[in-house]
Order: C-alpha cells, then sequence, then structure tokens
C-alpha cells in the first residue's frame, strides 16, 4: 500500500511540475467559461450580422437565450476537451518505457500491478476532477444568468459523458501494454471510440454502445428517460472494469 | 548468493546466452567480464526477472527467479547500464520514493538518505536530476542500489561511460560497499577488475570461458616466470653467455620454469656486481589470461 502511495504521489508531483497539470487545468476551466460566455454573447453577435443578414433576405426572429444554450455549448465543447485530455495523457505508460524509469521502480519489488493501478487511479482522480471542475464552472454561470432547471435530465448527461471519459481512461493501461508508443496508445483509445461510434449508427445496436451516452440532446429536451440508457451504462462499466483486468496480465508479460 | 545454471536466451535468431554456469560466493566483488555484444547485461536482466529466458534457472539466495516477478529483487539492489531517474524530482525525493516502494522503516529515512548521498558525494546538491551529469547520475544509480541494504548488488557496467577520475570514483564507491553486500559488475575493463574483484568469470559465446577466484586463476596460469632487468646491455650479454635458456628482450631477460635457477642467476649476478634495475615474478595479465580463455 505504502508503495502505491508512493507511486501515485510520484504521478501527480509529475503532473504538476511538467506543468501537464496546470495546461489541462487552464484548458478545462476555459472551456468551462466559454460555454456560459458563447450562449450569453449569441444575441449580440446575432444582432451584429443581422443587417448584413437582412438585406440578403434572411430576418432573424428574436430569439430567447436559456440555460439550455449554455447546455448545448458544455456537450458540444466536452468531446474536445476529452480529446486533449487523452492526447496530453496517453503517454503515462510508454514515456516511462522510453526513459527506462520504470525499471528501478519494478526491480525494488513494486509490483508491475500496482503500478499500472497507480497510473489508472490518477488519470481517474485527474479526469474526474477535471470534467467536474468544467461542469461546476459552466453550472454556476448559467445558474447565475439564467435558470438550470429548464434542462431536463441535467445529472444524468452529465454523468454520461464522465463515464464515457472513464473508458477513454481505462483504455489507455490495455493499449500500453499491447504498444509501446503514444501514438499507438492515442489511436487504440480513439478507435475503440470511433469503432463504438459506428456501431452505433446501426439502429438495432445503437442502445447497447458506449456512443449511445454522447446523446446528450433527447435527455436535455425531456424526450428520453434516462432508463433509456441503462444498457448503454452497463456496457461501459463492463468495459472499463473488462479493460484494466485484461491489461494486469497483458502489463505483466510486458518485455521492459 | 547468485548461482545460474544452464541458462539459455536468444533473440531472433541470435544465440546470446548458450549454457551460461555460474555461481557468484556471498561477500565477493565479482567482475562479469565480457566484450560488448557478449550478452552481459541480458544476463543481468534475466536475473532481475525482466527478460524471459529460454532455459535455466537462477537463484538468488536460494530462491528461484521468474520472469515478471519482483519477489527475489527485495534482496537485489540494480544499477543499470544507463541509469535513468525521474528529472522532475531532487536525489533526496527519489531516494525517498525507493524508501516507499521498498517499505524501509519510516524512522531509518532520513538518515539512510544522508548516509548514502555522502557516500556518493551527492550531499549538498541541491537540483533536479534532470541536470544531472553522466556521472552525477551513475552515483546517484548506486545510492538508490544500496539504498535498501540489499544482500546482493548488481551493476552493469558503472564506469564504461566515464572519465578516469570519475571511475576510480565510482571503484572506490563500490569497494566500501563491498563490505556489507555482495558485489557482482560487469565491465570490459579489465584494469578495473584487477582493481577491486576478488571473484572473476569471463562471458565468451554465450558461456563461461572462465571463473572462479581472481587469486586461484592467476595462480592456475602463472607460468613460474620471472623478469630481470639490467642497467646496461654489458650486464645482459654477460648473463645470456652464462645462461641460454634466458630470453631477451632488450635489457630484461625472461627466465621460465625457474626451478632453481633463479637463484643461480642471482648469484651470478651478486658475483659479477651486474648492475639491476629490477627482479620480478611476471604475473599473467587478465588480457592474456582472456585470449587464452577465449582460444581454448
Ligand atoms: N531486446 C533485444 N532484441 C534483440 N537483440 C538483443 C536485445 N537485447 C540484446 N540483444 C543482442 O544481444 C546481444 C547481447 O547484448 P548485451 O547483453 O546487451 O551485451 P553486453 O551487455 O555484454 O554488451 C547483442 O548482440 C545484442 O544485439
Ligand atoms: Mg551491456
Amino acid at each position: 500500500m505504502r508503495g502505491f502511495v508512493a507511486f501515485v504521489k510520484k504521478e501527480f508531483t509529475e503532473q504538476l511540475r511538467t506543468g501537464k497539470l496546470f495546461m489541462l487545468a487552464a484548458v478545462f476551466a476555459l472551456f468551462g467559461i466559454m460555454n456560459p460566455a458563447v450562449a450569453k454573447l449569441t444575441p449580440w453577435m446575432m444582432e451584429q450580422f443581422a443587417e448584413s443578414l437582412a438585406q440578403t433576405g434572411i430576418s432573424i426572429t428574436e430569439y430567447e437565450i436559456t440555460a439550455f444554450d449554455s447546455w448545448l455549448q458544455f456537450f458540444k465543447n466536452i468531446p474536445m476537451a476529452l480529446i486533449i485530455f487523452v492526447l496530453a495523457e496517453c503517454g503515462i505508460f510508454t514515456k516511462e518505457y522510453a526513459s527506462r524509469t520504470l525499471v528501478l521502480c519494478l526491480t525494488k519489488g513494486l509490483t508491475r500491478r500496482r503500478v499500472m493501478l497507480a497510473k489508472t487511479f490518477v488519470l481517474s482522480i485527474l479526469w474526474s476532477v477535471l470534467y467536474f471542475a468544467c461542469f461546476g464552472i459552466t453550472y454556476a454561470y448559467s445558474a447565475y444568468f439564467w435558470d438550470n432547471s429548464v434542462v431536463c435530465s441535467l445529472g444524468f448527461a452529465v454523468l454520461g459523458w464522465w463515464l464515457l471519459g472513464m473508458l477513454c481512461v481505462a483504455l489507455v493501461p490495455f493499449f500500453s501494454a499491447l504498444f509501446d508508443a503514444n501514438t499507438g496508445v492515442a489511436a487504440g483509445v480513439g478507435g475503440v471510440i470511433v469503432a463504438s461510434y459506428l456501431l452505433g449508427l446501426i439502429p438495432r445496436l445503437a442502445e447497447y454502445t458506449p456512443a449511445f451516452l454522447m446523446k446528450s440532446a433527447p435527455l436535455m429536451y425531456g424526450q428520453a428517460d434516462s432508463g433509456e440508457y441503462t444498457y448503454a451504462v452497463i456496457v461501459t462499466a463492463i468495459l472499463i472494469v473488462a479493460s484494466v483486468a485484461a491489461a494486469l496480465p497483458l502489463f505483466n508479460k510486458k518485455q521492459l | 548468493m547468485l548461482k545460474i545454471n544452464g541458462l539459455y536466451k536468444r533473440f531472433g535468431d541470435k544465440e546470446v546466452l548458450c549454457g551460461l554456469d555460474m555461481h557468484v560466493p556471498a561477500n565477493s566483488v565479482f567482475g562479469f567480464i565480457g566484450r560488448n555484444g557478449a550478452g552481459k547485461t541480458t544476463t543481468m536482466k534475466a536475473v532481475l526477472g525482466l527478460i524471459k529466458t529460454d532455459a535455466g534457472e537462477i537463484f538468488v539466495d536460494g530462491e528461484r527467479v521468474r520472469y515478471g516477478e519482483t519477489q527475489t529483487n527485495r534482496k537485489i539492489g540494480y544499477l543499470p547500464d544507463v541509469p535513468e531517474f525521474y528529472s522532475f524530482m531532487t536525489a533526496r525525493e527519489y531516494l525517498r520514493l525507493c524508501a516507499d516502494i521498498t517499505g524501509m522503516d519510516k524512522n531509518e529515512v532520513a538518515s539512510r538518505t544522508e548516509e548514502l548521498l555522502t557516500l556518493v558525494g551527492l550531499d549538498t546538491e541541491k537540483h533536479r536530476i534532470g541536470g544531472y551529469s553522466r556521472g552525477m547520475k551513475q552515483r546517484l544509480g548506486i545510492a538508490q542500489a544500496l539504498f535498501a541494504r540489499p544482500r546482493l548488488l548488481i551493476c552493469d557496467e558503472p564506469t564504461s561511460a566515464l572519465d578516469p577520475v570519475g571511475r576510480k570514483e565510482i571503484l572506490d564507491i563500490l569497494s566500501a560497499a563491498a563490505s556489507q553486500t555482495t558485489v557482482l559488475f560487469s565491465t570490459h575493463i579489465l584494469s578495473d577488475v584487477e582493481r577491486i574483484c576478488t571473484d572473476i568469470a569471463f562471458l565468451d559465446g554465450g558461456k563461461n570461458a572462465l571463473c572462479g577466484k581472481l587469486a586461484d586463476i592467476k595462480a592456475k596460469y602463472r607460468a613460474d616466470e620471472y623478469v630481470i632487468e639490467t642497467e646496461n646491455a654489458e650486464g645482459a650479454n654477460a648473463l645470456l653467455a652464462a645462461f641460454p635458456t634466458l630470453v631477451a628482450d632488450g635489457c630484461a631477460l625472461s627466465l621460465k620454469d625457474a626451478d632453481g635457477m633463479l637463484f643461480d642467476v642471482l648469484r651470478f649476478v651478486s658475483e659479477r656486481g651486474i648492475p639491476v634495475i629490477r627482479v620480478e615474478r611476471s604475473e599473467p595479465s587478465l588480457e592474456a589470461l582472456f585470449v587464452e580463455a577465449v582460444e581454448k
């Protein structure tokens, strides 16, 4: 346990001192602020365009901005934030293969299992904290400007994307056990998400794919009930556990 | 302390180790000698369970080493050929991490850290490891390897990349460490071996070409040979005339298979009053031994 805690501490120190934590915090905070800001500025921008649009014959009807627009922005931006997160962190294992720093810890009796679990743990904490910080910022501004209660099932929609992020986190150790380079890891994680998206295009399979969790709009408009997402949640949770479980023996046999 | 029986390892179609047997006795300073690419690093990694071997068994202090497991590594301190540490940490922080990983008694950590940093001469260094020179990393490498008081210290070519001063420092540290642990280090620099080793093994063709106590090996290969060097050519010529079996190399005359003849020569020298620079028993050089062992 002490080795695990020490290694987790080392990972956080690394995130901090290499500036990665700061960079990610800035990105997620920026997204958090931008969502309500863009929504707030939309009427003003519309006004700016209105004249030129009017000349082309398009007329703009008065449109009232609500918290809804802020949350639409949130779900539009979160994929980008997740991609940045994965790209920034996909080398968390492979970097140590290349620098050969892991070998010294392993030869001191730290088990590979602990190394893997510690890194996965750190990634899930990072993702959760960053994601919910981004959510919190958007939530606070939206509550200040408008009324968040107009959005149906907001909590569930938000948890869906968090779970999807956790799937990406869980895929990192799996692909890091398979590949030596971070490009392999990034491609693997991206590949799984894209594959799940493509499978989701088949109507019969859609509700069983993790990509189904991306459909936040029906939830927000109250057109869909959170119960309809049960299978997607279960499948994603199983994939998360399976990915980490499969990574353990693979990582144990990996030539370092 | 360490026993290797019939170790085989191939990379692709390249046989690197083919039936290596080796025994490292406890409390020895063991020199593991072989040219570049002989398989020294491969052998060491196998001992640490870092690579999968094709056949053979390895025992550390009686305990079997298994690939991918780290049980036996608790008894081993390891310094890789190119040690790399977390560059964002300081030496103290790194040793702290080592202490936590090995589960060292918390009360002991601070004093052990200072003790080792002093031993390797890094006690006043405040910078992060990222700015260290090669020699400093090598010294920190020894500190982290020795940290948990291992029964066996394994160093992979600790001196190869260093300048003569750096080499001497490392050899002194290893000698000092030898009072508390068994030291196994690989090298291709024979003078390092002569300086500090008690036991040696020559690795060649994936096998042990020669193995044992350095003193025994030297004794075994010691042809009773003496060298007597005179100050001038007249002296040398007089000796050559009296003892035709001497082999001359300038003024240095070597005398093989002495069998009492040395005393006749010395008597002749003292009677004639021939000025002499040196008389010595010639030691077989490790180089000569190595070449001989490899050619056999
Ligand atoms: N991972 C590997 N894949 C393929 N060949 C390797 C690998 N590691 C070592 N070798 C080969 O094995 C031989 C022995 O290497 P090594 O043990 O590093 O030698 P030494 O440390 O004695 O210089 C070399 O010829 C090297 O090319
Ligand atoms: Mg080597």
